[in-house]
């Protein structure tokens, strides 16, 4: 079994749940007070979702490779494949947050304001723990996207063992060397992780539903 | 004191020019639809109107003019006013003492203090034995009772009440008044309430401001309100049911469609000829068997009967025009009406209304 590739894409997709989560969680929240930019700012943080993967890929390449936007190259590289996880994984993480803070009836905030409480109380205190479902079901759907990505992963990281060699490689590595064992035990491996993560988010689901029903319109 | 006088044309029309004394209950009453929370939500705060003052003891909580626009405007924090909102909006994660607890998130910072604070208000209430639930675990009238403790907790400036008694049923309502009663005893602030059930301003309230399409169109006692509304607009949403037009000329006013002509007091307010519209209250009408100089003869149309109270339609013989009597079923008997009966109407012209037919009230029009 291909234990490196399985740490890497954990360590990958660990990495990547700790940057986008709060960076969505921001970008989530200040997007409720735009208007009129809004369904072009949407539409980009949208983009990863329909395009192919290669073209995606491509402009990653040309935008990290060389002296990159960053000063060094980072094709081929551990941090190469992060800055694309985090691009891919943008409409993931960052839509049922998103959902969920439009979710909180208008009044309750209203509620808030007319308690004293300032901004950054009512974030932390009203809307934060409203929101904590659409959080974590973009953590659990990040974090299961981020190990089955495979294209835009391929072409920006290469097949670098240890370095950016992550399962979803390792497997495809694998049918290619008609190594059929190996593929099916890391393909089980994924679909199982896979499997756990999105039951529990659904779990988590259920159960706030019925919780929070009160303060949603 | 708290003083409101704002305006605006867009984006929705506001006129509204209104005073509530410490320990006074002013209700706003009108339909759906007519502003009535828009100007609950201008003094909180939560939004502006574009013209104006609002003023609260001795501080300006918001001001605005033509020239420069807003110059002044208070935050909801700073304007402290306690909101009962129609859905209550209890914050659906916390307990119910978490609730209570919120408002003193600054002003107290010892959580312990602010517990035993929270606990005081609930025991107030009645409801200290609920202190753990969450607001889906609790009924109607409760969770109104600790929007309500949420909402004076911090000893707030202002008291503003949207419809609180709308969504919940008459006996918990009953308990609700009490505690209003109470509250209005022990805590001497303005209370702003805003109802569209007449009956219950017209039971809470000091005063009256009838609200219509956003603007202000009357402020008076329930009393005064009732027996002489400004305009005929005024009379219809206050549910005044003998109202009708008539032309008014120095002392005489003659029923349109109808030959009947009344003396009416003459305050010398409105030159001759002029159409008016005209009420008449309860106490200037009265029911004879026989007639007699100033009654009009009537036909009885129809009787419902609610209670101890019967709703009597009579149509008079100009057959024009219909008069709602109000009786006991005592009087009914004593008259002996039964539908399809005659019997005569007289109409004390001193009791009689005359108000201006329509009135202007286009926000644009209005000075501030």
């Amino acid at each position: 079994m291909d234990m490196d590739a399985i740490l890497l894409s954990l360590k990958l997709a660990l990495w990547t749940l700790a940057l986008i989560i709060p960076f969505g969680v921001w970008v989530a929240h200040a997007l409720l007070r735009l208007n009129r930019s809004k369904p072009w700012i949407e539409a980009a943080l949208a983009l990863p979702l329909v395009l192919p993967p290669t073209v995606l890929g491509y402009y990653l390449l040309v935008g990290l490779g060389g002296k990159s936007i960053f000063g060094i190259p980072l094709v081929f590289s551990f941090t190469g494949i992060l800055i694309a996880s985090l691009i891919v994984n943008l409409p993931f993480a960052i839509q049922p947050i998103q959902r969920a803070f439009e979710a909180i009836n208008p009044e309750i905030i209203e509620a808030a304001q007319v308690s004293g409480l300032s901004n950054w109380q009512i974030f932390r205190l009203i809307e934060l723990p409203l929101a904590w479902r659409g959080i974590t079901s973009a953590a659990v759907l990040t974090f299961a996207h981020t190990l089955g990505e495979f294209g835009v992963v391929l072409m920006v990281g290469g097949a670098i063992p240890g370095e950016t060699k992550t399962v979803s490689i390792a497997i495809y590595d694998k049918v290619q060397n008609f190594d059929a064992t190996g593929a099916g035990v890391l393909s089980l491996i994924l679909l199982l992780t896979s499997l756990v993560a999105i039951t529990v988010s659904y779990g988590v689901f259920g159960r706030s539903a019925s919780r929070q029903k009160s303060g949603r319109a | 004191m708290l003083k409101i006088k704002v305006s605006q044309a867009l984006p929705n029309p506001l006129q509204i020019d209104i005073e509530c004394a410490p320990g006074e209950l002013h209700a706003l009453v009108g339909p759906s639809g007519s502003g009535k929370t828009s100007v609950l939500r201008t003094i909180a705060g939560l939004s502006n109107a574009s013209l104006g003052k609002i003023e609260c003891g001795n501080q300006t909580w918001f001001e605005a003019n033509e020239l420069q626009g807003i110059t002044k405007s208070f935050s909801p924090a700073e304007r402290s006013c306690g909101f009962l909102f129609q859905q209550y909006a209890l914050f659906p994660h916390l307990t119910a003492l978490e609730n209570v607890c919120i408002p003193l998130q600054n002003s107290e910072k010892d959580l312990t203090k602010r517990k035993a604070i929270a606990m005081d208000w609930l025991n107030h209430m009645g409801i200290i034995e609920l202190a753990d639930r969450l607001p889906h675990q609790l009924s109607g009238g409760q969770q109104q009772r600790v929007a309500l403790a949420r909402a004076l907790v911090k000893k707030p400036n202002a008291l503003l009440l949207d419809e609180p008694f709308s969504a919940i049923d008459a006996p918990t309502r009953q308990g609700l008044y009490k505690i209003l009663a109470e509250l209005r005893r022990d805590l001497p602030i303005p209370i702003v309430l805003v109802t569209h059930d007449l009956r219950e301003a017209d039971l809470l309230a000091d005063r009256i401001t009838v609200i219509d399409q956003g603007v202000g169109l009357q402020t008076a006692s329930p009393h005064v309100l009732f027996q002489k509304p400004r305009n005929s607009r005024v009379a219809q949403l206050v549910g005044i049911s003998n109202m009708f037009e008539g032309v008014f000329s120095s002392g005489k006013l003659s029923w349109n469609h109808s030959q009947y002509v009344f003396e009416v007091v003459d305050k010398g307010k409105i030159p001759p000829q002029t159409p008016v519209a005209w009420v008449i209250p309860a106490d200037g009408l009265s029911l004879h068997p026989h007639a007699h100089a100033n009654t009009m003869e009537a036909r009885v149309d129809q009787i419902s009967s609610l209670g101890q109270i019967a709703v009597v339609q009579l149509q008079i013989n100009d057959g024009a025009h219909l008069i709602t009597w109000e009786a006991s079923a005592a009087e009914l008997r004593r008259l002996g009406l039964e539908i399809g009966k005659n019997t005569h109407v007289e109409i004390d012209g001193s009791k009689i209304h005359i108000m201006p037919l329509r009135q202007i009230n286009d926000p644009r029009h209005f000075t501030s």
